[in-house]
């Protein structure tokens, strides 16, 4: 999971506004620039037509038009209410029952292969079975996100269960923390630089299960856009919907994950170990 | 009535690959009475740590009985705070959070909660550090902290395991002076254990040593020395010499048939 962290996660443990900050910015932008440059410079040197690969400005017209016409609103918001809906599934299921996974040696003995065994499956898998189940629409796209992050959530909610010192929870005990409210008390926060890692795995499945998932089961949203451009061989509208993709999966690090960490595990000297 | 009573204590491990059954504690028996500080000393492995863990109902034993203030004791409760080498600390709380932390479990209100804490804080030396957080301390505040939570809780007994092992040496001198004057203040009753004979001397009432393993109580030793004391003046003192060699003797002498019988 490091190759999609910025350069600046690594920078130190808390973030100062002003200046460093400025700079941080600029240099996460850079590679991008540096990108777009190139991808430019290759089609016109090259001469790629716009049915095989768009040129920047083609992708910029498309986006724009996509903009003007509604499109865009109607598909990210579809998009945006899919995943949210189906994250919020995920963390009230998967940290409940990780925690209970994590707190007891023959549950999680119990169900530990077949976690391991369904991580490996989550998501896309899934996508027949859903529309099964669920039909075409709304209902399968959510499952789809649900289940994609479900497991590697759990997984790393009883992976953090397990590795809170016997010691933290017991001197927990000898100060008269009874019955359930050591979890909150205590599994739920000492678990926590774990789940924050279970959080970035299983929404990165997410946000592809929910792609995949929008490409077969539905008719709006961004898999949905990209589909339909790929049979009218709009090339400009298809990488315009991959950039939207990938720009959104970077603001929810940015705006949702890192902010979550640094107030959490990093001011706690916890950092997550990813 | 002592406030703690170990009687007969016995416990026997189950090795889980062997099925094996391995004695730790053969048979202890020692009490300590109300404001005492009592010290535990033995060869490595003997079973101090399992003592101290029985007593604070972390694990079970296998025959005898644990009392305070003569009830039985059964699983951890905050009449006995515990102090662990490895401090313990709940990372995600700010200092003043951890030193409340006993207290808001037993439903104190805030406000005294916070009152409590900023006397045990100066006690300890850590006035200021209320909004830090455990990484941010030193070692030797983080066992000062550790020993904060446990003290502003008042428990009835305070079990303290090798709290100074793993800091260096010029602070863990600093650390027993500070406990040694805190425990004069304010009279808890200490379980102590530890394989420092000059730490266990210096800070304690009485100082029991124990057997290699399946141990027994090999003496009890009264340290007959003026309190308060300093390090300075202790340590100038003939008789301290004479109890420390005395238990080196103990401990060193008997190998290897110290267990026969
Ligand atoms: N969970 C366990 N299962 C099996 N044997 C154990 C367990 N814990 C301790 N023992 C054994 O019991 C004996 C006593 O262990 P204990 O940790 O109480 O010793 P100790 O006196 O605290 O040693 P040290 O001075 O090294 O801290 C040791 O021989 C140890 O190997
Ligand atoms: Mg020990």
């Amino acid at each position: 999971m490091t190759t999609i962290d910025s350069p600046a996660r690594t920078v130190g443990r808390v973030r100062r506004p002003g200046p460093r900050r400025g700079s941080e910015a600029v240099w996460f932008v850079v590679p991008f620039v540096l990108l777009v440059a190139i991808w430019w410079l290759v089609v016109e040197v090259t001469g790629t037509t716009a049915r095989t690969f768009p040129q920047v400005t083609d992708v910029i017209a498309a986006l724009a038009e996509m903009a003007a016409s509604g499109d865009l609103a109607r598909h990210l918001g579809a998009s945006l209410q899919r995943m949210l809906i189906g994250a919020v599934l995920a963390v009230v299921t998967a940290i409940p029952f990780g925690i209970a996974l994590g707190s007891s040696p023959r549950l999680s003995a119990f169900f530990s292969p077949l976690l391991r065994f369904s991580v490996a499956l989550a998501g896309i898998a899934w996508i027949p079975i859903a529309t099964l189940w669920l039909g075409y629409g709304d209902r399968a796209v959510i499952f789809i996100v649900w289940n994609a992050m479900f497991f590697a959530l759990t997984y790393n909610t009883v992976l953090g269960v397990q590795q809170i010192p016997v010691q933290t929870v017991r001197a927990a005990r000898s100060m008269g923390t009874r019955g359930p409210r050591i979890v909150w008390e205590v599994l739920l926060p000492g678990a926590l630089p774990s789940i924050v890692t279970g959080l970035r795995i299983g929404l990165g499945y997410g946000w592809r299960g929910l792609v995949a998932a929008e490409i077969i089961a539905t008719n709006a949203g961004l898999g949905y856009a990209l589909f339909l451009a790929q049979s009218q061989f709009d090339t400009g509208v298809i990488i315009a919907s991959m950039v939207i993709i990938g720009v959104l999966w970077l603001l929810m690090d940015r705006l949702l994950l890192a902010p979550l960490e640094r107030r959490t595990v990093e001011r706690w000297g916890m950092k997550a170990v990813s | 009535m002592n406030t703690l009573e170990i009687n007969n204590l016995r416990k026997e491990y189950v090795d889980h690959y062997t099925g094996e059954t391995i004695p730790a504690i053969g048979e202890v028996t020692f009490s300590i009475g109300e404001g005492e500080f009592v010290s535990v000393l033995g060869p490595s492995g003997c079973g101090k740590t399992t003592v101290l863990n029985i007593v604070a109902g972390f694990i079970d034993h296998t025959a005898g009985d644990v009392l305070v203030h003569g009830k039985s004791v059964h699983g951890p409760g905050p009449d006995r705070g515990v102090v662990f080498q490895s401090h313990a600390l709940f990372p995600w709380k700010t200092v003043l959070g951890n030193v409340t932390f006993g207290l808001r479990m037993k439903g104190v209100p805030r406000v005294e909660r916070e009152r409590a804490a900023a006397d045990i804080l100066e006690l300890v030396g850590l006035s200021g550090f209320e909004r830090k957080y455990p990484h941010e301390l030193s070692g030797g505040m983080q066992q000062r902290l550790g020993l904060a939570r446990v003290l502003v809780n008042e428990p009835e007994v305070m079990l303290m395991d090798e709290p100074f092992a793993s800091i260096d040496a010029q602070t863990r001198r600093k650390l027993q002076q500070d406990l040694t004057e805190i425990f004069e203040k304010r009279r808890p009753t200490v379980f102590f254990v530890t394989h420092d004979i000059d730490e266990a001397v210096f800070l304690s009432d009485r100082v029991v040593v124990l057997s290699a393993r399946p141990s027994t109580v090999a003496e009890i030793i009264d340290v007959d020395l003026p309190r308060p004391r300093t390090w300075r003046e202790t340590v100038e003192d003939p008789r301290f010499r004479e109890y420390t060699h005395h238990i080196e003797e103990r401990l060193g002498g008997g190998e290897p048939d110290a267990q026969a019988g």
